[in-house]
Formats: structure tokens, C-alpha cells, sequence
């Protein structure tokens, strides 16, 4: 079973994973301030991280290329330890990938093509697919001992491993050349040769859109001639190094069914694709122990509240044992989803009803995640004090 | 003649595209606002869109489909697929069946849609320009619509859709149904946007940059919809010594109520009780922002400690929304 502090020290891409809104930017974030804290050069590649998270990290100015953090606080821990950001920028990675694998004159049509223009930001799949691009060029620098790469929340698990041939294909464009054939022989009358859905689409496309749209599509498609095989070529390599023996997926979840759920099929995605998981983190969990005392604690906060006293124990036990039916809730959760998945880590995040929003809370996520034994122990740890900052 | 049949209500369009951040719970709550009206006799269309399969669960029902179908009493489900929306459209518009059926077989919508980006959505947000003009027996088909839109990171981007077509098409017929449909956008008594947030920091946060941005854009933003607020469990003025230590008031009001409790008992309970407290001050805190940035008026809804089932869960928040005149 792995653990998650050998996934600090000794991989060299983690990649978090997981749908919106479970905390995968935090995650990232703390995983990547532990490395770095460990003595390691490390980079954690955004996507849009919560502006406050950015701004305490330093990173709200970033662009599409690194930049060392130095926040308050953010200087790790051991000396030749580095922490490093980037914010990824979709359009800017893309116009780079495009400047890599043309020359200028054609990479500049590209550009000003309306079309391109619309495609590199709203196709869907685009964000997913440059995020890999990036974490390729990030790889060949060669300079980063740790990469770890924050994903877009996918809608579904399927959608961040598909997203490279998803766009490619579309790219490629096989389906829409072939519609498009009259547009690219530009004037001359193959209307004819056309078949007949072919020719139902263009009529029906130019009624609706105008003539403009389409010839700038098809341009855009002659621009890209040539270039698919490039396309693969790189999704390919892309492929390869996620699932290389140093690469970590981390799996970001709550503990509520509907992501743990997402959490389940990814899990077992990545099982199929051959890739390697490192483990699932639990975010914002409830984990609450028996304790001697508090068996019953409805009972007990009865007994406070008709003492006439108890106003503040009555609450807290009622508290107590509403968390407690949580915390069961969740380990049923938990156990339904992941339950009968042979090695995957557990870790979890204890809900310190505190907002992440800094190094030092940052920190903390860390020191709970590489405490927190993996999930069947489910001992709870104490909130622990708040970490002195040494200023720097 | 146009009657508004939602005065008095702090929803006052007959649209409500319900967002909100990944996580928030926007589906619940776009299913609950329904409910609140249909419970108050108003016919109600509730609409999802990007095959999210999320709100038919909600009322115990199978899966929605394109075709309209009834999820509760007064409350219409459809959920919008961009290449039936665009079947629809051709018919509707240019009286083309045969078409229509050609490339609902063919991958042709999955690719005009993409390569108009922009025509997807402009498809999805027309079939509710449809529902909203649309006029039985000499009034409009529905009192209320309720849309759970996509999350609030792309909500400008779905309700401009049809401005960039108007941009990159310059003539047909389309430019014209895209005009109509940012006609309805951009008419607050037609169109409103409902954000659901959590009283949290960073969503409280990016909820109100979200309502600046929708503001810029010229959106009507109704009134915003705090979700899973935890109830306030002890007294005010003790929250900050709880919040970083409830022990030792544990200690003594348990021996003053005459209970017993071993050292971890307290601690565990001290534990809990300070989490709880400090969630309660950022609570307090966050709410107070959203409402000094947004100036907007708030409906709040409880978070539940124990579980419901989906139906019973709706009904709770309907009658919640219901009792703050989210509808009426």
C-alpha cells in the first residue's frame, strides 16, 4: 500500500484528480508546500485556484509560466527545498503548442483565424488537454524534482483522460473535412460528388450561420493539414508519461456519495488504463471516535438540559452526536464506494471548520493528510495548534 | 399583455437560471425553488441542461428526457440536448423535417456545435426563450421557469453565447434567433440569475465577483441563496473563547449540570464544539460580506445533520425558500 509521504518524496508527477468543488487546488497546494518543505524543487501547476488561496501563495499575479513563491511563509521549511506556481493559461498554451509544431507564417494564419480564436477557449476538453501539455513541457525542462499538476473540475472522471483525443479528433477533423470539401476546393463544383448527408449538413449549415463562418472553418482546418499526426504523436508521449512508474494520481473526493461515486470511476479508470494511483484524499470528513463517556450522548444532553443547566453541554453533546452519525455515515460512504478496491490509500482531511486560505492552513492540511493513517484506522487526530510561522 | 404573477416574490422573472460554484448544491436548490412555487399554484418548468441527470432523481422519477415531462404536481422536467434543441429548431423555424432527421443520426450536430462554439449553448438557452414566450390558450404556458444552469465559471460565457454568434455570423436566420435570445437576457423582468453559495469564505467571495461580472454584463441578479448554514448552537458573545477553547465552560457547565465526563470525553467533545464555533464566526463574517459586497438579499437554507431522501430534502428546502418569500 502506498504511502502518501513516499508519493512526496519520491515521485515526480502527481496529478490531482477529482470533480469541483472537494478541495483539489487545496490539495495540490498542501502537497506541493510539503515537498518542498521536505528539500524538494517542486512546482504546482494551477487551474483556478480561489483568488485568496493565489494571493496568500503569491500566485494571483502568475501568468502561464513559473514563478518562485515567496510569500509569507511559502519559503520552505528545508533549506534547498523550492516552491515554485503557474497559473495555467489555456489560450497561451495552446498558441504555444501550435508556435512549437508550425512555422511562424503558419502558426500566425492560425492565429487570426476567428475560428481558432473561439475553438482554443471554449472546445471542450481544450482546458484538460493543455493542462497535459503543460505538464509535458514542465517534465522536458527537466528542472523540477516534483510536478504537481491541478486538474479542471471534470464533470464526469472520463473526461480529463479522454480529453487529448477527444480534441485531437476534432482537430483531425476527418468527419467535418469531409463536409467541408466544396469550402476547402474553394469555386470549383464538387458539389456534386458530394454525398447526400454531406450536402444536406453544408445546406442547412450555410442557411443558418452564413456563408463567413464556414469558409473560416474550413480554412482553419487547411491551416491544421499535416499536422495531425503531430497531435497524436504528442497525446502519445503525454499518455506514456502519466502512466510512467513515477507518476502519482491523486484521486480528490468529500466524503458525500455523489463524489465519492466519481471517485469510485476514476479509481477504476485509471485501473484499466494501466495508470498509476497513488491513492484518494478525503477532504473535510467528520472522522468523530467513540469515547468512553459519550455512548449515548443524546441521553446525556437530555439529562444536562433537564438539570436546567447544560446550555452549553446540551448543544455540544447534541453536536456530538450528530457529527458521530455523520462520521458512520461517511465510513458507510466510503466503504460502499471504495470498499471493494483492493490497495487504495485512504487519506482524510479532517473538517477543521477552518478556511484554507493560507500558508499556515496550508500546512496543515499537510500535516493532517501525511499523518492520517490510511483510511481503516479512521482514528481521528487532535486540531493541532496553530503552527508558529519563522518569519523569514 | 404582460402580468406578473410573481409580485410580492423576491423571484421576479418569469426565468430563473439558478448557478452557483461546483459543489454548492445548485441542483437541490433549483429543484427546491420549483417546488416553493408550485406549491403556491404557479405552473413551473424545471430545466437541466448538459444531460446532468440530476433533477429527476430529486422526485423519485427516472430520467429526463427531451420531452417534456411532469416530475411533481404543477412542475414540468426537461432536460435540453443541443442536437434534439437544433432538430426543433429547423423545424420550428424552417419547416425542415427530413433535415432534421438526417443529422440527428449523423456525429453533424455533435460537430456544428462545435465548430460554432457557442451554438450549443445559443441552442439550449433558445429552447428556453421557447418555453418562456410560449402561450396556451391565451396565456403564457408557464408561471415560472426554473433553469439549473452550468456552474457560475461558465455562466457569462453560456448566457453571451448568443452575442458571439451575433459577432462571428453576420447575417441569416440564426443571427436573428440570437438576438431574440439576448433580448430575453438581458430584460431583468424576464430574466434572472439565482446564485447559490455556501456561507464560506472563498464562495462567498467568488459569488460576489460573479455577481460583479454578471452586473457588468447587464444580468439581472435576483436574490442569492446561502446554502448549508449551520445553526447557531451557542450563545453569541462565547463563540470567540469556543472558538479557541470550549473546555474549560464544558467543564464547568457539566459539573453544574451534574455530569460526569472523563478528560478525553472533553476533549473530544471541546474538539467539535470549537470547530463548530469557528464555523459559526466565519459564518457570521461571510454572510455579513455577502451582503456589504452584493447588496443583495439572501435566503438561507439549513444544513442538515441527518440525511433525507431526496424527495423529503426538497420538500424541506421548498418550504424554506417558501417561508423567506423566495416565491409567492
Amino acid at each position: 500500500m502506498t504511502e502518501l509521504a513516499e508519493l512526496i518524496s519520491d515521485r515526480h508527477i502527481l496529478v490531482c484528480v477529482g470533480p469541483g468543488g472537494v478541495g483539489k487546488t487545496t490539495t495540490a497546494a498542501a502537497l506541493a508546500l510539503r515537498a518542498a518543505d521536505e528539500g524538494r524543487r517542486t512546482i504546482v501547476c494551477t487551474i483556478d485556484p480561489a483568488r485568496r488561496l493565489a494571493q496568500s501563495l503569491g500566485i494571483d499575479a502568475l501568468d502561464n509560466s513559473p514563478k518562485r513563491l515567496e510569500a509569507r511563509g511559502a519559503k520552505p521549511r528545508a533549506g534547498k527545498g523550492e516552491l515554485w506556481g503557474m497559473m495555467l493559461d489555456m489560450k497561451t498554451t495552446f498558441d504555444e503548442m501550435i508556435l512549437d509544431m508550425t512555422s511562424r507564417d503558419r502558426a500566425e494564419r492560425i492565429f487570426s483565424n476567428p475560428f481558432y480564436q473561439h475553438i482554443s477557449s471554449t472546445l471542450s476538453g481544450t482546458q484538460e488537454y493543455m493542462a497535459m501539455e503543460k505538464l509535458w513541457e514542465l517534465h522536458e525542462e527537466g528542472r523540477w524534482e516534483l510536478i504537481v499538476l491541478d486538474t479542471p473540475p471534470t464533470r464526469s472522471a472520463l473526461d480529463f483522460l479522454d480529453a487529448p483525443k477527444k480534441v485531437t479528433d476534432f482537430l483531425e477533423g476527418r468527419f467535418l473535412r469531409m463536409l467541408l470539401w466544396p469550402y476547402l476546393m474553394a469555386g470549383k463544383t464538387y458539389l456534386k460528388a458530394v454525398n447526400f448527408g454531406a450536402k444536406t449538413f453544408l445546406k442547412v449549415a450555410t442557411r443558418i450561420t452564413g456563408s463567413e463562418l464556414l469558409a473560416d472553418v474550413a480554412n482553419f482546418f487547411l491551416a491544421f493539414e499535416g499536422m495531425y499526426d503531430e497531435f497524436k504523436e504528442r497525446s502519445k508521449r503525454v499518455h506514456d508519461l502519466l502512466a510512467a512508474r513515477r507518476t502519482g494520481f491523486v484521486v480528490v473526493s468529500s466524503p458525500q456519495e455523489a463524489s465519492l461515486r466519481e471517485a469510485r470511476y476514476f479509481v477504476q479508470r485509471l485501473d484499466s488504463e494501466k495508470m498509476p494511483l497513488g491513492g484518494v484524499v478525503l477532504n473535510r470528513t467528520h472522522a468523530v471516535p467513540t469515547v468512553t463517556g459519550l455512548e449515548d450522548p443524546r441521553a446525556l444532553a437530555a439529562r444536562a438540559r433537564s438539570a436546567g443547566d447544560g446550555e452549553i453541554l446540551g448543544p455540544a453533546l447534541e453536536l456530538y452526536a450528530s457529527w458521530r452519525e455523520i462520521s458512520l455515515r461517511e465510513d458507510d460512504a466510503v466503504k460502499a464506494a471504495l470498499g471493494d478496491m483492493k490497495q487504495v490509500p485512504v487519506w482524510r482531511v479532517p473538517d477543521l471548520a477552518d478556511e484554507v486560505h493560507d500558508v499556515a492552513s496550508l500546512r496543515r492540511v499537510a500535516e493532517e493528510l501525511l499523518g492520517a493513517l490510511p483510511s481503516r484506522a479512521g482514528v481521528a487526530r487532535p486540531v493541532p495548534a496553530e503552527p508558529k510561522e519563522s518569519e523569514n | 399583455m404582460m402580468i406578473d404573477l410573481m409580485s410580492g416574490s423576491l423571484v421576479t422573472s418569469r426565468l430563473a437560471i439558478v448557478s452557483g460554484k461546483g459543489g454548492v448544491g445548485k441542483t437541490t436548490v433549483a429543484a427546491a425553488l420549483a417546488l416553493a412555487a408550485a406549491g403556491d399554484g404557479k405552473r413551473v418548468l424545471l430545466v437541466e441542461v448538459e444531460q446532468r441527470e440530476g433533477l429527476a432523481p430529486l422526485f423519485g422519477k427516472p430520467h429526463l428526457g427531451y420531452e417534456e415531462k411532469p416530475l411533481a404536481p404543477n412542475i414540468t422536467g426537461l432536460s435540453v440536448v443541443p442536437d434534439e434543441a437544433l432538430v426543433e429548431y429547423l423545424y420550428l423555424f424552417y419547416g425542415i423535417r427530413y433535415v432534421g432527421r438526417v443529422l440527428k443520426g449523423s456525429k453533424a450536430v455533435e460537430f456544428a456545435t462545435n465548430i460554432a462554439p457557442g451554438l450549443r449553448d445559443i441552442l439550449l438557452i433558445g429552447k428556453l426563450k421557447e418555453a418562456e414566450r410560449r402561450r396556451v390558450q391565451g396565456r403564457y404556458a408557464f408561471d415560472l421557469i426554473v433553469l439549473d444552469a452550468p456552474p457560475t465559471g461558465r455562466l457569462p460565457r453560456f448566457l453571451e453565447a448568443p452575442r458571439s454568434v451575433v459577432e462571428l455570423v453576420h447575417s441569416g436566420p440564426i443571427r436573428q434567433q440570437a438576438q431574440g435570445v439576448l433580448d430575453m437576457v438581458f430584460d431583468p423582468k424576464r430574466c434572472q440569475t439565482i446564485l447559490v453559495t455556501l456561507p464560506e469564505d472563498m464562495p462567498v467571495r467568488e459569488t460576489a465577483e460573479a455577481v460583479e461580472t454578471l452586473g457588468k454584463m447587464g444580468v439581472a441578479v435576483g436574490p442569492i441563496v446561502v446554502n448549508s448554514v449551520y445553526p447557531d448552537l451557542f450563545p453569541a458573545p462565547a463563540l470567540k473563547t469556543f472558538a479557541k477553547d470550549p473546555q474549560a465552560l464544558l467543564a464547568a457547565d457539566a459539573a453544574r449540570a451534574g455530569v460526569q465526563l472523563e478528560s478525553p470525553a472533553l476533549s473530544e467533545l471541546s474538539r467539535i464544539v470549537g470547530a463548530h464555533a469557528r464555523r459559526t464566526l466565519n459564518q457570521h463574517r461571510s454572510m455579513r460580506e455577502l451582503e456589504h459586497d452584493t447588496g443583495l438579499a439572501t435566503l438561507t437554507l439549513p444544513f442538515l445533520f441527518a440525511p433525507r431522501a431526496p424527495k423529503a430534502l426538497v420538500g424541506l428546502l421548498a418550504q424554506a425558500l417558501k417561508d423567506q418569500g423566495a416565491v409567492g
